[in-house]
């Protein structure tokens, strides 16, 4: 009793086998697509490795660079064997292969799948990557002078101008470290002594944010100072204003971004993994309708085509045996061939 | 009547006229498409930074232009390479025989003269840029303040993102910045001694301060950014009025649009120059294919040699011809095209 049996005659194993080659060739332009969008997923988090501590993972656009390029060459072979498929001189040769291949086709797919999962899962990772880069960041933002960090005030103000966002999770980020550098402190005035010695480590601590902060939307110019003291603005109110910063913290801006960037390019993927399964089932209608052709010489005659020749509970059963024979004996017996040929349907 | 530049051309030089012309033809494709995608380009450009632009200065109409000559031109292109392709088969090449005169005529006079004039513009046009702009960018400067008021309230945003984005400050220089009002007076203290000072101290009561927005900061400088008091030594620590390089932006607005802009004018002026050598080949190529095969009856595989030419006859018999046909018919037969509409894309009509 076979699983999802169709009738094949001739006119439909040649059409099967037609459509099967143009399918594996639009898959491998599917593949090249999966490569590249994998490739700018890397440049990407490349180009923002600075606020994420360099160590963020590259775990899901290596896979799906690799996942591309295996894609490519599975299926230009696929493409190979299904356009051999109706001459049988030349199917003949392809015919060994068959077995292994599909198994392999099918272990593909699984690995596939998973990556397409890892494209949605991405996220919890980067966030707190995300977190502990933008401290720091925002904490070497006054080290223009040391060699190393000098760059990160440009990144960091670059970033705020570029995502629209301010701080970590807010403004206030900004207050509780010490973003001037003391090498433009004037230690002689009263103001800066009295900031300095206001706090235990010695900070010079300002409620003040850097300029890249500054929203262009507000109808004023920017305040960037003394954001708490409403007296020292003209009609101003910091409780009310919303205009005048960033209201996001670049943690959200940056994690909406590349969450939204891993859902399409997940999105897309799983569509291609869906047409690759489906290549796989064709490949395999297309090899058992071929096995079933009785008479090798007359080729009009009809096949049966199928997705396992028993059950899934017996092809599953037959597969653990021959497992448990091959941990036995080392001896392909008559009475395994069977088996052979369900650990391929598995 | 001696035909005009004429070309004999037996069927194997034909056959490779009619390969190398459908080769021509979808280079001319391909160049019309990139001139299509460059003035695009351009004229988004233009709409993004029309604020920054005087409504009267003319640049805007090379886009449009060049929009045009690059959809003729790609049109050519496509009828070439369909013509070419039929001229050696003998049972397509009927229905193109047919309309092929026309088209030649449409393609050489429409397609012809937009493309000299979108060079002539493109030649022409950068130069009103300069008043342009500095129109432009003195009104939005103006305006900058004006955030209330209706049909200037964008000014503001849009010069800070002008200013980020191409990182530039004021016109010329961050000092333009201290001869404008840029604080709305709607945030200026009137209680505030040093405001009143400030707005005695000029002829039109601005309150001018020696201070920029912003969006002048220069992110690459190693001190967080110093907006005011530019001009006062003694304000900030180790500040140095006469550095401030790396604190601004240094260059002005002006002369970075203007570069960005002529650039993309003469990348756009280049396309238009391959374009427009390429048609010229294309249509001179398909009028000696179209001459060669009317020699020849129509019948594509005749072995025979025939003769390709640009005109019939001179230019003064075509005259009086098309003068006593335009007395007697309506519609001159296709080799038989009125003079006046001899482009300059072909060479000189007779020696």
């Amino acid at each position: 009793m076979a699983l999802l049996k169709v009738k094949f005659d001739q006119k439909k194993r040649v059409k099967l086998a037609q459509g099967l080659w143009l399918m594996n060739w639009l898959s491998v332009l599917a593949g090249i697509v999966i490569f590249s969008l994998g490739l700018f997923l890397k440049i990407e988090l490349r180009k923002r490795s600075d606020v994420m501590n360099n160590s963020e993972s590259h775990f899901v656009p290596n896979s799906l660079i690799g996942m591309g390029v295996l894609s490519c060459v599975f299926n230009s072979l696929a493409g190979k064997i299904c356009y051999d498929a109706l001459d049988p001189a030349k199917y003949a040769k392809w015919k060994p292969w068959l077995k292994p291949y599909l198994a392999a086709c099918v272990l593909f797919n699984i690995v596939f799948f998973l990556v397409v999962l890892c494209c949605f899962l991405m996220r919890g990772s980067l966030e707190s990557t995300l977190a502990h880069g933008l401290k720091n960041g925002m904490k070497y933002y006054r080290d223009t002078d040391t060699p190393g960090r000098c760059f990160m005030k440009k990144t960091i103000d670059m970033l705020q101008i570029e995502f629209k966002c301010c701080g970590n999770n807010g403004f206030r980020d900004w207050f509780e470290i010490q973003w001037i550098s003391n090498r433009y402190l004037d230690f002689s005035s009263k103001e800066v002594k009295d900031r300095i010695k206001s706090n235990v480590d010695g900070r010079y601590l300002v409620d003040g944010v850097p300029f890249s902060c500054c929203n262009p939307n507000s109808p004023r110019p920017c305040i960037q100072y003394q954001l708490t003291n409403n007296s020292a603005h003209y009609s101003y109110d910091h409780q009310t204003e919303e205009l005048n910063l960033w209201v996001r913290g670049c943690r959200a801006a940056l994690l909406s971004y590349y969450s939204s960037l891993m859902n399409s390019i997940g999105a897309i993927t799983l569509l291609i993994w869906l047409f690759e399964v489906t290549i796989t089932i064709g490949l395999r209608y297309l090899y058992t309708a071929l096995e079933g052709v009785s008479n090798p010489e007359d080729l009009e005659c009809e096949s049966e085509g199928w997705l396992l020749e028993k059950s899934v509970s017996e092809t599953w059963k037959a597969f653990l045996e021959s497992l448990k024979k091959l941990g036995k004996s080392n001896q392909v017996e008559a009475g395994g061939a069977d088996a052979a040929q369900a650990p391929e349907a598995g | 009547m001696a035909p005009v530049l004429p070309l004999v051309l037996p069927l194997q030089p034909r056959i490779r006229l009619a390969q190398g012309l459908w080769l021509l033809s979808w280079l001319l494709a391909l160049a019309g498409g990139l001139t299509l995608l460059s003035s695009g380009h351009l004229q988004v450009q233009l709409w993004q930074l029309s604020t920054f632009l005087a409504p009267s200065c003319p640049f805007a109409a090379l886009p449009r232009v060049a929009l045009a000559a690059g959809a003729v031109a790609l049109g050519t292109g496509l009828v070439g390479a369909g013509t070419s392709r039929a001229s050696l088969d003998a049972a397509q090449y009927p229905p193109w025989r047919k309309v092929l005169g026309p088209l030649l005529v449409a393609a050489t006079a429409g397609g012809g003269g937009l493309l000299v004039l979108a060079l002539g513009l493109a030649l022409a046009l950068p130069g009103s840029l300069d008043t342009g702009l500095e129109e432009g960018l003195g009104t939005a400067l103006v305006h900058y303040k004006d955030t209330e008021v209706p049909g200037h309230c964008h000014a503001k945003r849009l010069l800070d993102e002008l200013q980020l984005r191409h990182q530039c400050c004021g016109r010329h220089g961050y000092k333009d910045w201290f001869g404008v009002q840029w604080v709305s007076s709607r945030y200026l203290d009137p209680n505030d001694q040093d405001v009143v000072d400030r707005i005695q101290s000029n002829v039109e009561g601005l309150y001018l301060i020696d201070g920029v927005p912003f969006s002048c900061c220069n992110p690459h400088s190693p001190r967080p950014c110093l907006q005011s008091r530019l001009s006062d030594p003694h304000a900030h620590p180790l500040f140095d009025p006469r550095q401030p390089n790396l604190n601004l932006w240094a260059q002005g607005c002006h002369g970075v649009l203007l570069g960005h802009l002529q650039g993309l004018a003469s990348t756009l002026g280049s396309m238009l120059a391959v374009t427009f050598l390429l048609q010229s080949l294309v249509l001179l190529g398909l009028r000696y294919l179209q001459t060669a095969l009317e020699g020849l009856g129509g019948v594509i595989d005749g072995e025979g040699e025939t003769q390709g030419y640009l005109f019939p006859s001179g230019l003064k018999d075509m005259l009086k011809t098309a003068w006593q046909q335009g007395g007697a018919a309506h519609r001159p037969a296709p080799e038989e095209a009125p003079p006046e509409e001899a482009p300059p894309t072909e060479g000189p009509p007779e020696a």
